[in-house]
């Protein structure tokens, strides 16, 4: 499970964010990118000491200050059913996209070495770019 | 997975005062001008809050006027939105333990 598709799973639900700072920032996810960058709404931020608090409206994280992110139980289970239903859907599509490294690709054969990886992996690594 | 989309939507907050926590500790307040994808801002009649003295990571309600600023992208933490922001007098996850 890749850490970046759980926070993506996560969106709408609660999450509480925790910054570099020592900053905690508790809201509903409204989306997150590929940098971690997120977007929450109606937050309270709680200072380092846990003494002071606020209530933001929304608010906009950049990701590289994020130290960790609590999500709720239940975006895991979310999590396994999205891609249990993305492998189902995948051979077809997903394969084509990844340039090169699609079914005749490298480790993807019979007798593949060990590079290459999982069969499913190459295509989404490429579709990001 | 999620490609070049920002999460970034700073349109609705031009002309409007917003809240920046820059890396380092500090935090200013003025009406957001303009924007990029890096996350400069432009930012007028900026003010910044200033810290305590004694602790750094404390924000007062002292301020000083910058007036016109860019921030650096790589410096912006947080970008929200002033208004509807607000000091809550006591601890609002309390409130929910004790109800």
């Amino acid at each position: 499970m890749l850490p970046l598709l759980l926070l993506k799973t996560a969106q709408k639900h609660p999450v509480l964010v925790e910054l570099k700072n020592g900053e905690t920032y508790n809201g509903h996810m409204v989306q997150c990118d590929s940098w971690m960058n997120v977007h929450l709404r109606e937050v309270i931020c709680t200072s380092k000491d846990g003494d002071r608090f606020w209530r933001i409206p929304e608010t906009y994280i950049r990701g590289n200050t994020i130290k960790y992110l609590r999500v709720p139980d239940e975006v895991i289970d979310k999590v396994k059913e999205e891609n249990y239903k993305r492998d189902e859907k995948r051979p077809a599509m997903a394969r084509g996209r990844g340039r090169g490294r699609g079914p005749a690709g490298r480790g993807d054969g019979p007798s593949g070495g060990g590079r290459g990886g999982a069969p499913g992996r190459g295509g989404r690594g490429r579709g990001r770019e | 997975m999620s490609r070049k989309e920002n999460a970034l939507d700073l349109a609705k907050f031009i002309d409007k005062g917003v809240r920046v926590k820059l890396s380092g500790g500090r935090e200013v307040e003025g009406i957001l001008k303009g924007y990029d994808q890096l996350l400069n801002l432009v930012l007028d009649e900026t003010v910044e809050y200033l810290r305590d003295k004694e602790d750094m990571l404390r924000i007062t309600n002292e301020t000083r006027p910058l007036g016109l600023v860019v921030c650096r992208g790589t410096a912006v933490m947080m970008v929200s939105p002033t208004a509807g922001t607000e000091e809550l007098a006591q601890n609002p996850f309390m409130q929910t333990d004790g109800a």
